[in-house]
C-alpha cells in the first residue's frame, strides 16, 4: 500500500533539486541557552516566607534528592507549624520530576526556567544548592513549574463531619458531632503528609503522624497503641482537646488542617474497650518498687500522673473530693460536648492498671497532708481550678449571681436549681460558652425558650472561645454581645436580681499590655437576666494545704512556685495540671507526664523525706 | 468498549479442562488460574485450537510469604482480539519449571529473564544462561528477600558535599538537620 | 560485559572469526552489543548481548511509592517516553477503578502521537545513517527537535516529560498550544516530500534495504513480533485499533502495511505510520477545545495512597510495538511488582539473532535500525 513508486528510477535532473535548499532557511541553533517555556521544569526557586520548613518535598522526592537543612536565621515558631529547615537540593540526584513543587504543603518552592549549571570536576560542591527564591547562580529568572490549582496534589479539604442540626440539639445533653466512620476516617487521615508539625505543637508530644497513619493504614488498634504511648485521655482529648495540633498542621496554610482530634476519637472508639485496657498496659514494669506515691484530684494531670506512675511500678492511690473522678472534663464540661461514658472509659483504663481512687475523700478535712507526706513517698497536688473569679462589680455578691464553674458542677451532679427564664453571661471564653449553651438547654426543656445574653470584653473577631463553639451557640438561640463591658447587677427594690448593665468597651489592654479596660460610659446597655452568671476565669482553692505547710513553701505571685519538672520547694511534693499552668486539659496531661517522670526519676536514687 | 462474547473456541476449551478456574475481568481480558501440571496442556490447546499464537509475556511475582512464585502468561488471539492471562504458582524453594519454548518462541527471552531475575530454571529453555546481568554474583535480585537499597546503601558512598554556604550555616550553628535516607520507608 | 572481563579465545585455524561490536554502536539507540561469528562478510551466527544500561527500574519500583515511579517510566524507553508513562498510569488506574475524565484521555491521545512521530523521525534517521545517507539522520533530528519544543511547553521538559501521572495529566494545555501543534505539523508534512526525495524514493537507499532483514508474517508470528515490524510482513495489527484504549475508538486512522516484511518495508510502514500520526493529531486538535472538563481526577495524598491490591495488564501500541505493564498490588502504597514487557525485548534480542544469520556485515547495523531496537527497554 506504499504510495510512492520506489521502482521509479527517478529522472537525471533529480539532483539539480538539491538546488532549492540554497534558497530555504538553515537550521540553525543560537549558541547561547534559549529561554525556556512557561512551565519549564528547571532550577529550583524556595520562596522563604512561605516555606514552613516541613519536609514534605523530601518526602515525596522520588531520587532522595533533598536534604532539609537547619538555617539559624529562619523563623522557629512551633505553635504555628514553622521549622527553621530549608530544603537543599543534590542536583546530582534531582530529576526535576516537580512532585516537590505539587506536593508542597504551603506553596513555597516552584520550579524556575534557569536550567544551565556548568562546572569543574573540583566544584562538585556547587551541585548541591540551597534554593531561595533568588536562582541557582543569583540571577532572578521568571517561575517555570509552579503550583496551580491542577497541579496541586494536597488535599485541602477536610472531610465533612456527621453533627447534629440546631433544631435537634438544643433541648438535649446529645453530643453533637457524631464522628467519622471507618471510611471518613481512613480518607481524612490519607491527607496527611507525616511532617510531624503537630507532634511538635502538641504539649503532650502525641505521635498524631504515626497514628494517622496506622488509621489510613487500617489499623486503629496500632493508633490507640500509639495514643497510649503519650496520652491515656485519648477519648477525652478526642472530644475537648483545644488541638493545637490542628494549628499547625501545614496543611492548615493553605486548606484545612486535617482533623486530628477526631481521628484520635475514631480509633478510639473503633477498638472495643477492653482492648484498649489490654495495650494499654502493655510495656508495664511487673515488679513492684514498693514505692507508694498520693494524688490529690483525679483530673486529666491526677490521673495521667497515677497512670505512668502505676506503669512504673510504684502503687499510686488518688484522692478524690467529689463522688466521681475526672476533675474539669466532667464537673467543667458539658456533656453535649464529652459523653460521660466516654470519660468513665478513659478512668477505667487507668483505674484496670492498679490505680486506686478515694472518692469524697477532702484533703484538709477528711485527711491531712502531714498524714499524706508521711505515708507516701511522694505526693502530687493536682487540684485544678475550681473557685470562679468574680468581676466584684456592683451587686455581684447577690445570690443570683453565680460562678460558671459552680452551674456547671451542679448541673454534672444534677444538683437541683432554679432555672432562670432569663440569663446573662459575663465572658467571652470556653466556659461562658458552655454555661450559655447548657442554660440555654435547661431553658428549652423548661420554658420551650431560650432568653440567654452573653457579654464579653473582646471584639468578635478576638473572642478567646473556639470559633466552632461561637457558631454553636448562636445556631442555639444564645445573644452573644461583644465589646460589653459588665458595670453593675441591677438589683430592684425586692431584692430581686434584674440583669446586667454593661457599657461599651473602647480597649481591653492599656499601652504596656497590661488588662486595663476603657469604656464609652454614654454607651449604656441593660441586659435582662433573673440570674447573671460570671465566667471570667477560675482559681485555684489551695486551702487544703494548711497553714503550716503554706507557710513552709515558696510562691510566686500567689502561685505555688514549681520548678521545670513540677516540683515544689518542698522536696517531697509536685504540682501539676490547671492549678499550675491554667486551664487546658492536654496541658494538664502533659504536665502529670512530666511530673510522673521526675517523681520516677527521683524515687529511684533517693528517700525525698531525707533529703 | 462493548461487552464482547468469548470466542467459542476458547469457551470450549476452558470448559474442557479440569483443574482451572477462569474469568472476564474486563470486555477483553480473561484470566485463567490453573495448576501447574495443567499450564503447558492448557497453552497446547489455547495455541492450537483458540488461535491464541501471541505470548505477550511471561511475568515472574515473588510471593515471599507464600512461599511461591507466580508465573502470569499473557496470550493473545489476533483472531478474536482477546488476552489471556493464565496464572500458576510453583514453589519457590525448588523453583523450577517447564519451558514452553516448543509452543512459543518469544518464551526463550522472558524464561531467561525471570531465571537472571528470579532464580526460577525453565527446563528446556534454549538460554538459561545470563543475559542483562552479566557480571552479577549474587542472589536473584528480583527477588523479594534480595533488599536493593540496603545493598546500595552498603556498595556505594553518598556524594559528600560540602559548600560554602553550608560551612556558613554551620558556623552560625545550623547545618545538616534530615538526610534524605532518614525518611525513606 | 566489561572489556576487561572479555577473555579472548584461541581457536583452530579456520576462515571463521568472531566481531564484538558495541556497546557503543551506531546501529543502535543506547548502549548494546553483539557478538558476530563471521565467515568473509557473511554472518553465521549473532549472539546480542544486552545489560549495559540496566538500571534496575522494576526493583526501583517496588521500593517507591506508586506516584514517584512517573518520574522512573520514562526512562525505560528514552526515544518515546510518553507510552512509558500512559501505560503505567492506565495500569495503576485500572486497579484503583480510575476513571480518567475524557479531555486527559485525548490529551493523552495528543502526546502519545507526537511521540511517535519523534520516534519514528529518529529511527528513519538512525536507519538512513546505518546505510551512509547521513543527511537524513541531522535532518530527522532537527525535526524530531521541534516535537521536543512542543513537549517542553506542554510538559516543561523536552525528553523525560513526567507528565501523565495516575488519574489523568498534571496540566492543562497552554493557551496557543495547539496552534503551535498545527504549525508544527503544517511543517513535518511539508517535509515529508523532501525526506521521499533524499531517502524513501533514493536508489541508494532502496537497493541497500531491499531484501535485507526480511521475514515472512508466520515467522514473524512465531517469534512475537509486533508493532511496525509486524505490520511490515502484512498483517494488520495495531493495539491501538484491536485492543483500543483511551479515545482511539473516536478517531479514523488506518493501519498501514507492507508485504515485504524487510528493511525498506519496516521504513515505509514507518513513513505511512507518520501521515496516519498526523490524521489522528489533526482529529485531536479540531475535537479538544469541544472538550471540556478536568485533566485529572482526584487523586488521593501521593504520600497515603494504598492501591487496592490486584493485577493488571495494560497494553498500548508504542512506536516499536506492543507495550505493556503488568502490575501487581498487594494493597500498599508502592507496587508489589511491575513488569514491563517492552515490544523490544523480541525484536532487539532473539529476532535480531535470527534476522543476522545470513546476512552480511555491513547490513547488521541496519537490520538492528530497521527493527527500531531499543536497549534501554530490554534492559530496564
Amino acid at each position: 500500500m506504499s504510495d510512492i513508486k520506489y521502482k521509479d528510477k527517478g529522472s537525471i535532473l533529480n539532483p539539480l533539486k538539491t538546488l532549492q535548499f540554497f534558497a530555504r532557511k538553515p537550521v540553525t541553533e543560537p549558541l547561547g541557552p534559549r529561554p525556556a517555556t512557561e512551565t519549564y521544569r528547571g532550577f529550583h526557586l524556595n520562596d522563604w516566607e512561605s516555606c514552613i520548613g516541613c519536609g514534605t518535598c523530601q518526602k515525596v522526592c522520588d531520587n532522595a534528592a533533598i536534604t532539609m537543612v537547619h538555617v539559624p536565621e529562619a523563623k522557629e515558631d512551633p505553635i504555628k507549624g514553622i521549622r527553621p529547615l530549608r530544603p537543599a537540593i543534590d542536583y546530582g540526584r534531582c530529576c526535576w520530576c516537580a512532585l516537590c513543587v505539587d506536593v508542597c504543603p504551603t506553596a513555597a518552592i516552584s520550579l524556575s526556567r534557569e536550567y544551565v549549571h556548568v562546572c569543574t570536576e573540583d566544584q562538585l560542591d556547587s551541585y548541591f544548592m540551597l534554593p531561595s527564591a533568588d536562582g541557582m547562580h543569583g540571577t532572578p529568572y521568571p517561575e517555570g513549574w509552579t503550583k496551580t490549582p491542577t497541579t496541586d496534589l494536597v488535599d485541602l479539604e477536610r472531610e465533612e463531619m456527621p453533627e447534629l442540626e440546631p433544631q435537634s440539639r438544643s433541648d438535649n445533653f446529645d453530643e453533637i458531632v457524631a464522628g467519622y466512620d471507618a471510611q471518613h476516617a481512613l480518607l481524612e487521615a490519607s491527607r496527611c503528609v507525616q511532617c510531624g508539625m503537630c507532634h511538635d505543637a502538641c504539649p503532650t508530644h502525641m505521635d498524631a503522624p504515626e497514628y494517622i497513619r496506622s488509621i489510613w493504614e487500617g489499623r486503629p488498634e496500632d493508633a490507640v497503641r500509639w495514643m497510649y504511648q503519650s496520652n491515656p485521655f485519648s477519648h477525652v482529648c478526642g472530644r475537648v482537646c483545644t488541638h493545637r495540633c490542628e494549628t499547625a498542621c501545614s496543611i492548615g496554610h493553605r486548606g484545612e488542617p486535617i482533623a486530628i482530634r477526631w481521628l484520635k476519637r475514631y480509633a478510639m472508639d473503633a477498638v472495643d474497650h477492653e482492648r484498649v485496657k489490654q495495650i494499654a498496659a502493655e510495656g508495664r514494669v511487673q515488679v513492684p518498687t514498693g514505692k507508694r506515691i498520693a494524688v490529690i484530684g483525679s483530673g486529666p494531670a491526677g490521673l495521667t500522673a497515677a497512670f505512668d506512675l502505676v506503669k512504673k511500678g510504684h502503687e499510686v492511690e488518688v484522692f478524690e473530693r467529689l463522688e466521681k473522678a475526672g476533675g474539669m472534663p466532667r464537673f467543667g464540661i458539658p456533656e453535649y460536648r464529652l459523653p460521660y461514658d466516654k470519660l468513665d472509659q478513659d478512668i477505667d483504663v487507668i483505674t484496670s492498671l492498679g490505680v486506686k481512687i478515694h472518692y469524697q475523700c477532702e484533703i484538709g478535712k477528711d485527711r491531712s497532708m502531714s498524714s499524706l507526706r508521711d505515708e507516701f513517698d511522694a505526693v502530687v497536688l493536682a487540684i485544678g481550678l475550681q473557685l470562679g473569679r468574680s468581676t466584684r462589680i456592683p451587686g455581684s455578691e447577690h445570690i443570683q449571681v453565680k460562678a460558671a464553674v459552680d452551674l456547671l458542677r451542679m448541673i454534672t451532679l444534677r444538683e437541683p436549681f432554679d432555672i432562670p427564664k432569663s440569663a446573662v453571661v459575663i465572658g467571652g471564653g470556653n466556659v461562658a460558652m458552655d454555661i450559655a449553651r447548657s442554660l440555654a438547654r435547661l431553658q428549652k426543656q423548661t420554658y420551650g425558650e431560650v432568653q440567654i445574653t452573653l457579654t464579653a470584653l473582646e471584639p468578635r473577631d478576638q473572642f478567646l472561645a473556639d470559633p466552632v463553639e461561637v457558631k454553636e451557640a448562636l445556631e442555639e438561640g444564645v445573644t452573644i454581645l461583644d465589646s460589653r463591658g459588665p458595670q453593675a447587677c441591677r438589683i430592684d427594690d425586692q431584692g430581686r436580681l434584674n440583669g446586667l448593665c454593661t457599657w461599651r468597651v473602647l480597649s481591653i489592654f492599656d499601652e504596656q499590655h497590661r488588662f486595663a479596660p476603657q469604656y464609652d460610659s454614654s454607651d449604656e446597655q441593660f441586659h435582662e437576666g433573673e440570674m447573671v452568671v460570671e465566667a471570667i476565669g477560675q482559681m485555684a482553692d489551695v486551702s487544703l494545704l494548711g497553714e503550716d505547710l503554706t507557710e513552709a513553701l515558696e510562691w510566686n505571685r500567689g502561685r505555688l512556685k514549681v520548678d521545670e519538672a513540677g516540683r515544689t520547694s518542698e522536696p517531697w511534693l509536685w504540682s501539676a495540671g490547671d492549678c499550675v499552668n491554667g486551664p487546658d486539659v492536654v496541658h494538664a496531661v502533659a504536665d502529670g507526664h512530666r511530673v510522673a517522670a521526675s517523681i520516677d526519676a527521683c524515687l529511684a536514687t533517693q528517700d525525698l523525706h531525707e533529703v | 468498549m462493548t461487552e464482547r462474547e468469548l470466542d467459542t473456541h476458547l469457551v470450549t476449551i476452558l470448559r474442557e479442562l479440569e483443574s482451572l478456574e477462569y474469568r472476564q475481568t474486563s470486555p477483553r481480558r480473561v484470566r485463567i488460574d490453573v495448576t501447574r501440571e495443567a499450564l503447558p496442556g492448557l497453552l497446547e490447546l489455547l495455541k492450537g485450537r483458540a488461535s491464541y499464537v501471541h505470548l505477550s509475556a511471561i511475568s515472574c511475582v515473588d510471593w515471599i510469604e507464600d512461599n511461591e512464585f507466580e508465573l502470569v502468561y499473557h496470550l493473545w488471539s489476533y483472531e478474536s482480539n482477546h488476552l489471556v492471562s493464565a496464572h500458576t504458582r510453583i514453589p519457590r524453594e525448588t523453583a523450577r519449571y517447564i519451558s514452553v519454548y516448543d509452543l512459543y518462541k518469544p518464551a526463550a527471552f522472558f524464561e531467561r529473564d525471570i531465571f537472571e531475575m528470579f532464580g526460577v530454571y525453565f527446563e528446556g529453555s534454549p538460554h538459561m544462561e545470563k543475559f542483562i546481568l552479566t557480571e552479577w554474583d549474587g542472589p536473584p535480585p528480583m527477588r523479594k528477600d534480595f533488599d536493593a537499597e540496603a545493598y546500595v546503601q552498603e556498595t556505594f558512598n553518598w556524594q559528600s558535599y560540602h559548600p560554602d554556604w553550608l560551612k556558613e550555616l554551620e558556623e552560625e550553628g545550623g547545618g545538616v538537620a534530615i538526610r534524605p535516607e532518614e525518611v525513606r520507608r | 560485559m566489561r572489556p576487561e572481563n572479555y577473555q579472548a579465545q584461541s581457536h583452530p585455524p579456520s576462515n571463521e572469526y568472531e566481531l564484538f561490536i558495541g556497546p557503543n554502536h551506531p546501529g543502535i539507540e543506547g548502549n548494546y552489543a553483539f557478538k558476530l561469528k563471521l565467515h568473509g562478510d557473511v554472518v553465521l551466527a549473532g549472539k546480542a548481548d544486552g545489560g549495559y544500561l540496566h538500571r534496575g527500574f522494576e526493583k526501583l519500583m517496588e521500593g517507591r511509592l506508586w506516584i514517584q515511579n512517573i518520574a522512573l517510566v520514562p526512562r525505560i524507553c528514552v526515544p518515546d517516553p510518553v507510552p512509558m508513562e500512559v501505560t503505567y498510569s492506565m495500569a495503576v488506574e485500572d486497579l484503583c477503578g480510575l476513571e480518567v475524565p475524557e479531555r486527559a484521555q485525548w490529551l493523552r491521545v495528543l502526546q502519545l502521537e507526537l511521540s511517535r512521530i519523534a520516534a519514528h523521525l529518529f529511527t528513519f534517521g538512525g536507519h538512513a545513517a546505518t546505510t551512509g545517507m547521513y543527511t537524513t539522520s541531522y535532518w530527522g533530528i532537527a525535526d524530531r527537535d521541534l516535537i521536543l519544543d512542543l513537549f517542553e511547553a506542554l510538559t516543561g521538559g523536552r525528553v523525560y516529560h513526567i507528565f501523565n501521572i495516575p488519574g489523568g495529566t498534571r496540566r492543562d494545555v497552554p493557551p496557543g498550544f495547539l496552534e503551535q501543534v498545527s504549525q508544527t505539523l503544517d511543517y513535518l508534512e511539508s517535509r515529508l516530500p523532501d525526506y521521499d526525495n533524499l531517502l524513501f524514493t533514493n536508489q541508494v537507499f532502496i537497493t541497500r534495504a531491499k531484501d535485507v532483514g526480511a521475514m515472512t508474517q508466520e515467522q514473524a508470528l512465531e517469534w512475537g513480533v509486533t508493532g511496525p515490524n509486524l505490520r511490515a510482513t502484512g498483517l494488520a495489527f495495531d493495539v491501538r485499533r484491536d485492543d483500543p484504549y483511551l479515545v482511539y475508538e473516536q478517531l479514523e486512522f488506518d493501519v498501514p502495511t507492507e508485504a515485504a516484511g524487510d528493511a525498506w518495508a519496516r521504513a515505509m510502514v514507518r513513513r505511512a505510520e507518520l501521515k496516519q500520526s498526523f490524521r489522528i493529531l489533526r482529529q485531536v486538535i479540531e475535537r479538544l477545545p469541544s472538550i471540556g472538563g478536568p485533566v485529572r481526577a482526584p487523586i488521593p495524598n501521593p504520600l497515603a495512597w494504598n492501591v487496592p491490591a490486584g493485577e493488571t495488564y495494560a497494553r498500548v501500541e508504542s512506536s516499536k510495538g506492543e507495550l505493556a505493564y503488568y502490575a501487581v498490588s498487594n494493597g500498599g502504597d508502592k507496587p508489589y511488582r511491575v513488569h514491563v514487557r517492552g515490544p523490544s525485548s523480541m525484536h532487539a534480542v532473539q529476532v535480531l539473532e535470527w534476522l543476522a544469520e545470513g546476512a552480511r556485515l555491513e547490513d547488521v547495523a541496519q537490520i538492528m535500525f530497521s527493527l527500531d531496537a531499543c536497549p534501554p527497554e530490554v534492559d530496564r
